[in-house]
């Protein structure tokens, strides 16, 4: 227990995490418009890990996308390690895994996990070293010859996750990286994102609907509530840093998942009125 | 579909239609003026080999070089007209209206200005084929998944590298359609610019075979022409399955 505590991560300057101020984002389509965020505030220390949840079309992938520097916000500001995401793209700071895990058809999964450090012009021996590094921690072994039609949503998904972690980003963005795995492996590669989030001391921002991920891999829960997206409550998870999977049994688990059920019905039940 | 099918099935039809050919052309049921029996059109090759090699040689060249030019500009210019908005306002209506022009009306001005040689027909068969490639190349570089460009950007890949790794390999069954559909198309481009003027060729054993009721050597020349261009045909797809490899269905072994 105190040996969790020495390992919070510091709260170190704001500059160097991620930071969300009054963030809007409003889509026009048309005359049609939807407000996918409205005013969202979030301070992400650096190393520290946050994961956002909530209802289905409540912004979430929105605001990863403003932070990879795909769409700009309608107003406020966005910053990761004091850049914008437009710096910090430039300067190649984070990585994205998007929501649907996007292989290039034509590219074996080698190619497809090298794809960053090629663009980044990474020397071609480094780049295969840390490619299949990379594959052997998602456990893909085996299938490095394989193009993306042959492998399953799964495979894929973490085809894609090997990419991000070729990188070494100082933010790793992660959209739903481990929905279309069975628990199993979803449990296993959870800790292995975390040995990595800690080894490389990283900051994580990940989407996921899953309670029990959100509690194992984060600091902090940011639950969301749709029409308009906003940020409803912040949940702290005191485990600590150094995490084993026998966080489960530790009764304040049990205790953070029904906070956190009850936390998200509550904003599911907001927007039924 | 096994593989002795695949092979045997369009032999086996070939045949056939070889016998049908035997078979009317033998009762009389043709004049041999129209249609001359199989025996005197592959007689044609056995006599004069060296006639029909040099003229099909003559206009596979044409063929093949407009090919390679009309395609190697239409891809060009698709390129520069998906990367450059003002490029393609400059000079897109303008190849629109060049593929209004009826070429085949205009050889006849290719060949007061270029000669009877092989440049008009090159040009004519250049002219063909490139705007099939324009057109299939700007919808298959863009053909790309926005999710795709989305990844290249949140990476910060340069223009090259989108050109090179993504829109390229992405446009690629839609050159090779393009591409296909050329290999035919420029040969019937040659032949007919030899139609108009011309001393060598196939076109012009056509018309001259022709003009002297030797329908043997017209249709043994027809016959050289349709093998050329599917053994061009062929190359084209041999080329592809090699390469898309990725692109080959897994599941055609088993239907
Ligand atoms: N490109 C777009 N154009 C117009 N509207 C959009 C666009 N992208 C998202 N939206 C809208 O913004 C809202 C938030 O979408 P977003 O994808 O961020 O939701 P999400 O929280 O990630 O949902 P999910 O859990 O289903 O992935 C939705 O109402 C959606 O319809
Ligand atoms: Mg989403």
């Amino acid at each position: 227990m105190s040996a969790a505590l020495a390992n919070q991560p510091p709260l170190r300057a704001r500059a160097d995490g991620i930071s969300i101020r009054d963030v809007q984002m409003v889509y026009r389509r048309g005359v049609q418009t939807t407000t996918a965020l409205a005013g969202c505030n979030l301070e992400i220390p650096a190393g520290s890990w946050v994961s956002l949840i909530g209802a289905s079309g409540c912004g979430k992938s929105t605001l990863l996308r403003i932070l990879s520097d795909i769409v700009q916000p309608t107003s406020g500001q966005a910053l990761l390690g004091g850049l914008t995401p437009t710096e910090a793209r430039a300067e190649r700071r984070f990585a994205l895994v998007s929501q649907h895990a996007v292989m290039l058809p034509w590219r074996k999964v080698l190619a497809n996990v090298e794809l960053g450090l090629e663009v980044a012009r990474v020397p071609k021996a480094e780049r295969r070293r840390r490619a299949e590094e990379a594959i052997e921690m998602v456990g893909l072994r085996g299938f490095e010859r394989a193009y993306p039609s042959e492998l399953s949503g799964g495979m894929r998904q973490r085809a894609a996750i090997a990419r991000a972690l070729t990188l070494k980003p100082a933010y790793l963005l992660m959209d739903e990286p481990f929905g279309a795995l069975d628990e199993l492996l979803r449990d296993r590669l959870n800790f292995e994102l975390l040995r990595i989030l800690e080894e490389t001391k990283a900051t994580l921002l990940l989407v996921t609907h899953s309670i029990s991920e959100a509690i194992i891999l984060s600091d902090k829960v940011v639950v969301m509530s749709p029409r308009p997206g906003r940020i409803t409550q912040e949940i702290d998870i005191d485990f600590g840093h150094n995490r084993s999977p026998a966080i489960r049994d530790d009764p304040r688990f049990g205790r953070l998942e029904s906070e956190l059920r009850h936390a998200l019905g509550h904003s599911m039940g907001d927007e039924h009125h | 579909m096994s593989r002795a099918w695949r092979i045997g099935g369009p032999t086996g039809v070939l045949l056939s239609l070889l016998a049908l050919w035997a078979l009317v052309t033998g009762l009389g049921w043709v004049d041999p003026l129209v249609l001359p029996s199989p025996v005197a059109v592959f007689g044609v090759f056995w006599n004069q080999p060296w006639l029909m090699a040099t003229n099909a040689g003559i206009t596979a060249t044409e063929a093949i070089i407009g090919l390679i030019l009309g395609n190697a500009c239409g891809l060009l210019l698709a390129i520069i007209f998906v990367s450059s908005a003002s490029g393609r306002r400059a000079v897109l209506p303008l190849a629109m209206a060049a593929q209004a022009v009826p070429i085949v009306a205009v050889t006849p001005a290719l060949i007061i200005g270029f000669g009877d040689g092989m440049e008009p027909k090159i040009l004519v068969a250049t002219f063909l084929v490139f705007f099939p490639m324009l057109v299939n190349g700007m919808r298959g570089l863009r053909s790309a998944d926005a999710e795709v460009g989305e990844l290249m950007h949140s990476l910060d890949a340069s223009a090259w590298q989108r050109l090179w790794m993504v829109r390229l390999p992405a446009a690629l069954p839609f050159i090779f359609t393009a591409l296909k559909f050329s290999a035919c198309s420029s040969f019937v481009a040659a032949i007919v610019a030899e139609w108009v003027a011309a001393n060598k060729g196939l076109g012009y054993l056509i018309v001259f075979a022709g003009s002297q009721y030797r329908s043997d050597e017209v249709w043994a020349a027809v016959l050289i022409g349709t093998l050329s261009s599917m053994i061009l045909v062929g190359l084209v797809v041999l080329l592809e399955r090699r390469v898309m490899p990725w692109a080959n269905d897994p599941t055609e072994g088993l239907t």
